[in-house]
């Protein structure tokens, strides 16, 4: 937790205006097209603040009138993972986006956005993420607690346990790692997110007594089984979830499960 | 209540399994067997003729070798088909790692298409006719003729530096695909470990493809003095007392 403590790297002599070049879509389903936009510089713009800045005056670099791009914000602190689109070619929320950051690293003037390209694409930057929820609800991550009757304390948990359950608890559902992923495209993969949201619950000692019908979840034809071990995933993750070790965790039990479980039968 | 397993689980085991067993087990063994070319043709010839005697042959082959290759290769390729490598936007080691998994197996699949033909059938028309099968006593003679020929022997270098590297970062996913490698830093020293693994499996294929054409291949032939010394052939065929 040093970072915070680390004067960031400003850029020393900064143009007057820098370009975002901006991916379009009218509807699901319409053509994808670009439109540039220049924005006035000034310390400290993020992503979002500058497209703010487009709203204001939707006027491209040409001078043609346009609409102004759709995008998503919420939190506007890196907490809610709405905002998650492709910067630069990479993919990160455009709240903690700092321009000047963007342009130290790719030494250019022009900033790039794009959505999301594993969900549906519902306009300009903005994606249908329903997949994500969809896979949660399949894999069952809750714990079954039914009945008015008092059930008393639940069990202990030890400090290790609640730790690692309290990383894999940061879980924002933004979609990072899902578009990350070499392997997740369409119905391929059930991908990262699922997965660690499995080991959450399945690492709770009362969220155990459901385990198997989470592993048998993560076992259908687009199951666990199809990591490809490229671990963008963890690279990616702005919430620093130790989402290989879900899934590693979770290969063991559903290799464990899957392959000797019929021997005990 | 049934374990409910989707065909992809049993598959992806399975080629993940079928990689080690019996495939990189007989990949050390055929380079064990390769560099006996280091003591010469006789050495070779008489290891090529020993394999021959291997009792139920054709069901070890078809069984141990033929159906797990066919089936890994074939399974394979359809894996890789899934990839969507974004290693420019993302290039993370392991990312990297990913991709040329891939990679090295498409290649793999048409090394080892012409490897077989080339050596086991004898079917390359322009290159080698006779089969290193049934002909152990010619085994030497056909593998040296054909190193001789300089793209066949860069392609065969590519063919086993490509098989030592996917077996090696195999051996990796192996263990990290069944649960066995989960941390972090174990996975990091496992890494080194195939890295390691893969430098030494390709410079010991290397350099008994050398051996062909040269005693002892990349090693000082004194290293390869105890066969010459007992008059066993030198690699040119003639005999020594």
């Amino acid at each position: 937790m040093n970072e915070a403590n680390v004067e960031k790297k400003r850029l020393e002599n900064p143009p007057q205006t820098v370009d975002f070049r901006i991916s379009r879509r009218e509807k699901l389903d319409a053509a994808q097209y670009t439109e540039t936009f220049t924005v006035p510089y000034r310390r400290n713009l993020n992503v979002i603040s500058a497209l703010m800045e487009i709203r204001k005056n939707p006027v491209t670099k040409e001078g043609k009138q346009t609409t102004p791009p759709v995008w998503n914000m919420s939190c506007l602190e890196q907490v809610c993972g709405i905002c998650t689109i492709v910067i630069n070619g990479r993919v990160r929320q455009a709240c903690s986006a700092l321009v000047d950051d963007l342009l130290l690293a790719s030494g250019g003037n022009t900033i790039t956005l794009e959505p999301m390209s594993k969900f549906p694409n519902v306009r300009d930057l903005t994606v249908d993420r329903t997949a994500m929820f969809d896979y949660l609800k399949r894999t069952k991550v809750w714990i079954e607690l039914d009945g008015t009757h008092d059930l008393g304390s639940g069990p202990r948990m030890s400090q290790e346990t609640v730790q690692e359950r309290y990383a894999y608890s940061r879980c924002m559902t933004c979609g990072c790692c899902l578009e990350a992923c070499p392997q997740y495209f369409d119905d391929n993969y059930i991908g990262p997110q699922a997965i660690a949201q499995v080991r959450y619950q399945n690492m709770h000692p009362s969220g155990k007594m459901t385990r198997d019908a989470r592993l048998e979840a993560l076992m259908e034809e687009d199951g666990i089984q199809n990591c490809g071990n490229a671990q963008n995933c963890v690279q990616v993750c702005p919430m620093s979830i130790p989402l290989t070790r879900a899934i590693y965790e979770t290969n063991r039990e559903a290799t464990i499960y899957g392959l000797f479980g019929w021997l005990r039968k | 209540m049934a374990i409910k397993i989707s065909r992809s689980f049993v598959m992806r085991k399975l080629h993940q399994l079928t990689g080690i067993v019996p495939l990189g087990a007989f990949f050390f063994v055929h380079l064990f067997t390769n560099s006996k070319a280091m003591s010469g043709a006789s050495v070779f010839n008489d290891a090529v003729a020993d394999i021959h005697h291997i009792p139920y042959l054709l069901f070890v082959e078809v069984f141990g070798i033929f159906l797990p290759l066919l089936f890994h290769s074939v399974y394979g390729v359809f894996i890789s088909a899934e990839m969507r490598p974004n290693g420019v936007n993302y290039g993370y080691g392991r990312n990297w790692f990913y991709i040329f998994q891939r990679v090295t197996g498409v290649f793999l699949f048409f090394f080892l298409l012409f490897h077989i033909l080339n050596f086991r059938f004898g079917m390359i028309p322009g290159l080698n006719l006779t089969p290193v099968a049934g002909n152990a006593e010619l085994a030497f003679a056909i593998v040296q003729k054909e190193f001789q020929i300089t793209w066949v022997f860069i392609l065969y270098v590519l063919g086993v530096t490509a098989t030592a590297w996917h077996l090696a970062y195999g051996f990796f996913l192996f263990a990290v695909d069944w649960g066995i490698l989960i941390g972090e830093r174990a996975q990091k020293m496992a890494l080194y470990a195939c890295v390691g693994l893969a430098f030494f499996l390709s410079a010991v294929g290397i350099n008994a493809m050398v051996a062909f054409n040269k005693k002892c291949g990349l090693l000082p032939s004194a290293l390869c003095e105890e066969a010459e010394k007992k008059g066993i052939a030198e690699p040119d065929g003639s005999r020594r007392f």
